[in-house]
């Protein structure tokens, strides 16, 4: 059976580049003990696949795991994982998908959102919404487009906020 | 440059998504621990605004998965003094850190040095060194201990008390810095970071650190603590006691082995679960420190490290697993371990420090984890000759016997390690490591990689008597080898390195001056090639006139060493014993076969714990 496992990754796990967090959660996901698929070959490793990479820094509030195990998955798989998750990463949504979702094909894009400490200028078209003392860009990129870099637009905080999916999964 | 298209953009959602936000962005760590006032909000503050601008922030983060978080009286901070990714490695800080957070009175933290980058935003935007728990300036912690694995690392030391805001000379410290104490193989020749330590722990700290910690908590001022630290077995506070005899343990219990194991996020040296099997070493090979001073063997059963290695791969969700220990073959339970470990399923073994005979192509063979692509032996020297004077306890026949049951194996790759400069060593000798790259070549290997190092007599063993070579004439015994590059990848370490180290390790109190200057111009890191900068540190040796040919020239066992108060169990009498053995080519054989006479089991009152035996 397959599942995809929506997370949020925030805090100082920011900092994690995409590399480091695969790792951290193919680690968090081995110590449930659950007999997760694994792939083929002298060293095995877990048949897992992630949503598109981020860049170092950016808070994920969006990201998405697919994994395959034939024991059936629910929120109490999401409670014990999360248990066993440092801080900063929570696991919040499993959701179990046909033999055949591919997690490529089934994103169509993120939104994200870039948070400025100060009103920013902004090219013709773009909107930032004031909200107490900070300004709010929000702003979709179609799947496998570059994401937004922290301070490329002299944002102070950069989030990947939702993942949208292409129709019905 | 992300080009953003404006139709895409959208406020929706933006005002229930902002309680969200508030919660996502803000560092949760800090206000749990923030136990001591606002100083830790502070360098958590400053800390994310700098993490942005460095290479691999992750290695700064701390909050790793394991980490304790833990109120105490009695608080510790362990700094391993090079990258993070070098010394997350480190089980001897894995072990402690697990003891004292165990204490019922006591926690411990980590700290590690940052590189340069790191070092530099830390200066500009007031982050001292800080704590991987609770982001605690290090200079807020009762003690701090350093571990002294290898000696180019001192100066490193310095710039961690430096990035601290620790005064680095003892005598500048007073009742409001913390005890800073040292432990290590490198601590068993205390003189040259003696002008900075308050204190050395020699040997093995399981219990020794919990006295350690209760001695600093009940003394009233700086002056008692030490005092108090004084009267602990193993532990040497200069000025207050003049001669001190190495900790042991008689056994290595079960409760003290690290289960709850620190997850890095980042990429370290040995990213994987240990289980100490064994400490100490029975070889006796000459050359070799670690095998003098962690002496006797201490084995771990079989049962208990399958039982331990269970508990530590559930607790942190390794896929691989390393048995540590001086001389894994050796064990004398090695193949019922591995065919018990093999039980665990996606985990694959890794057996480090194994000796160049077919046991080790079998135990390589027997995990079938190691990948065909490459399997290492040490022969260390190129003659039966020099393997003898350092005894080795290998032959020729071990070491191609190993290569061509590799060979038969599967195994495409070879790597060899070798030293020059070993005492006695000619130019045969020399010669000869080419002409054993050469032979195993031709035996079919794809690829022989030949590490080969300069021998640095140590502090402790049978050749600290002996001399060290200098670099004019390491070059030129390297020019002898050099053929052999049509046969296999040579590597040789920069004998002004090896220099370098020999002055550090045998050098006496006179070397903390140069250690000090060493760390004022920025000579860090000097152990990482990118770092070295050999000039500058034979500058300072002259500003210091320290007689390198005398430092590194024969001694004899009339020397005193300023090591000499320094009880390792081992007698100078037979180290200048097998000195003499060395020189005439005389083997001393493995003592599970029978008791050589170093001294230290009747000292300690121990014996080696062999669990073969034991079942017997």
């Amino acid at each position: 059976m397959k599942y995809i496992v929506h997370y949020k990754r925030y805090g100082l796990l920011r900092y994690l580049s995409n590399h480091e967090n695969m790792r951290m959660v193919e680690r968090i996901l081995r110590r449930t003990s659950v007999p997760f698929k694994m792939t083929e070959g002298f060293h095995e490793r877990m048949k897992l696949s992630f949503g598109q990479a981020l860049p170092t820094g950016v808070i994920d509030r969006a990201g998405i795991f697919l994994i395959s195990t034939d024991q059936l998955l629910d929120d109490e798989f999401l409670r014990t994982a999360n248990a066993l998750s440092p801080a900063g990463f929570e696991m919040f949504e499993i959701e179990k998908m046909k033999d055949d979702f591919n997690i490529g094909q089934a994103i169509a894009g993120y939104t994200f959102k870039l948070i400025f400490l100060k009103e920013p200028s902004l090219q013709d078209g773009w909107k930032a919404e004031k909200f107490g003392k900070i300004w709010i860009v929000s702003f979709t990129n179609e799947f496998n487009s570059p994401s937004p870099r922290p301070n490329d637009f002299g944002q102070f905080l950069t989030l990947r906020d939702r993942v949208i999916f292409r129709g019905l999964r | 440059m992300l080009k953003i298209d404006p139709s895409r953009c959208s406020n929706s959602q933006n005002a229930c998504f902002l309680t969200e936000l508030v919660r996502d962005c803000t560092f949760k760590v800090e206000r749990i621990y923030d136990f001591r006032g606002g100083k830790r909000l502070n360098v958590l503050k400053n800390l994310v605004g700098i993490l942005d601008k460095v290479e691999k922030p992750s290695r700064y983060i701390g909050n790793e998965y394991n980490s304790v978080k833990k109120r105490a009286d009695m608080r510790m901070c362990m700094i391993f003094p090079d990258l993070y990714d070098v010394g997350m490695s480190h089980f001897g800080v894995k072990i402690l850190y697990d003891i004292i957070n165990r204490s019922n009175f006591a926690s411990c933290e980590r700290s590690y040095l940052p590189w340069f980058d790191m070092q530099s935003a830390m200066v500009e935007n007031d982050v001292p060194l800080y704590s991987y728990e609770s982001y605690t300036p290090i200079n807020e912690f009762d003690i701090v201990g350093f571990t002294l694995q290898y000696e180019m690392a001192y100066p490193n030391v310095l710039r961690a008390m430096r990035l601290g805001r620790i005064p680095s000379k003892r005598e500048e410290r007073d009742d409001g810095d913390p005890i800073i104490i040292a432990g290590g193989p490198c601590a068993f020749n205390p003189a040259p970071m003696e002008k900075f330590m308050d204190a050395f722990l020699l040997g093995d700290g399981e219990e020794a650190i919990i006295e350690i910690l209760k001695a600093v908590k009940e003394g009233v001022n700086r002056k008692d603590k030490l005092k108090k630290l004084s009267t602990i077995n193993g532990v040497y506070v200069p000025d207050y006691n003049f001669k001190v005899e190495k900790r042991l343990i008689a056994d290595m219990k079960k409760e003290w082995a690290p289960i709850d194991q620190v997850l890095p996020y980042t990429e370290i040296v040995h990213d994987r679960g240990v289980i100490e099997i064994m400490r100490g070493c029975t070889n006796g090979c000459r050359f070799c420190q670690a095998g003098m001073i962690y002496r006797p063997v201490r084995e771990r059963s079989d049962t208990e490290i399958f039982e331990l290695s269970s508990e530590i791969l559930k607790s942190t969700g390794y896929e691989e697993l390393g048995l540590l220990s001086l001389s894994s073959a050796d064990h004398s339970q090695i193949k019922g371990t591995v065919s018990l470990l093999k039980e665990f399923k996606d985990t694959s073994l890794s057996i480090p420090s194994t000796r160049a005979n077919a046991f080790t192509v079998e135990l390589a063979r027997a995990i079938n984890t190691v990948r065909k692509s490459g399997i290492t032996i040490a022969p260390e020297a190129g003659t039966q000759r020099l393997r003898d004077v350092i005894n080795k306890g290998i032959t020729e026949d071990d070491i191609f016997g190993a290569a061509k049951l590799a060979i038969e194996n599967g195994w495409k790759r070879i790597k060899l390690y070798f030293m020059i400069g070993l005492p006695t060593e000619n130019d045969e000798d020399v010669q000869s490591i080419g002409k054993m790259v050469e032979k195993i070549k031709k035996m079919g290997f794809f690829e022989v990689a030949a590490t080969v190092g300069v021998f640095v007599p140590k502090a402790h063993t049978p050749f600290q008597f002996d001399p060290q070579i200098m670099p004019d004439e390491a070059f030129r015994r390297i020019k002898l080898i050099n053929w052999a590059r049509k046969f296999a990848k040579l590597n040789f370490t920069d004998p002004r390195k090896a220099l370098i180290e020999g002055v550090l390790s045998r050098g006496g109190k006179e070397i903390g001056n140069v250690i000090e200057k060493a760390e004022i111009n920025d000579l860090i890191f000097a152990d990482w090639d990118e770092r070295f900068t050999p000039d500058k540190w034979m500058e300072l040796f002259d500003d210091e006139k320290i007689d390198l040919e005398k430092l590194m020239g024969l001694k004899d066992v009339k020397t005193n060493f300023p090591w000499d108060f320094v009880d390792s169990g081992i007698s100078k009498g037979y180290l200048w014993m097998e000195h003499q053995k060395a020189i005439s080519g005389e083997l001393t054989a493995d003592c599970r076969n029978g008791c050589t006479g170093c001294g230290v089991c009747p000292q300690f009152g121990v014996d080696n714990v062999i669990q073969s035996e034991i079942l017997k």
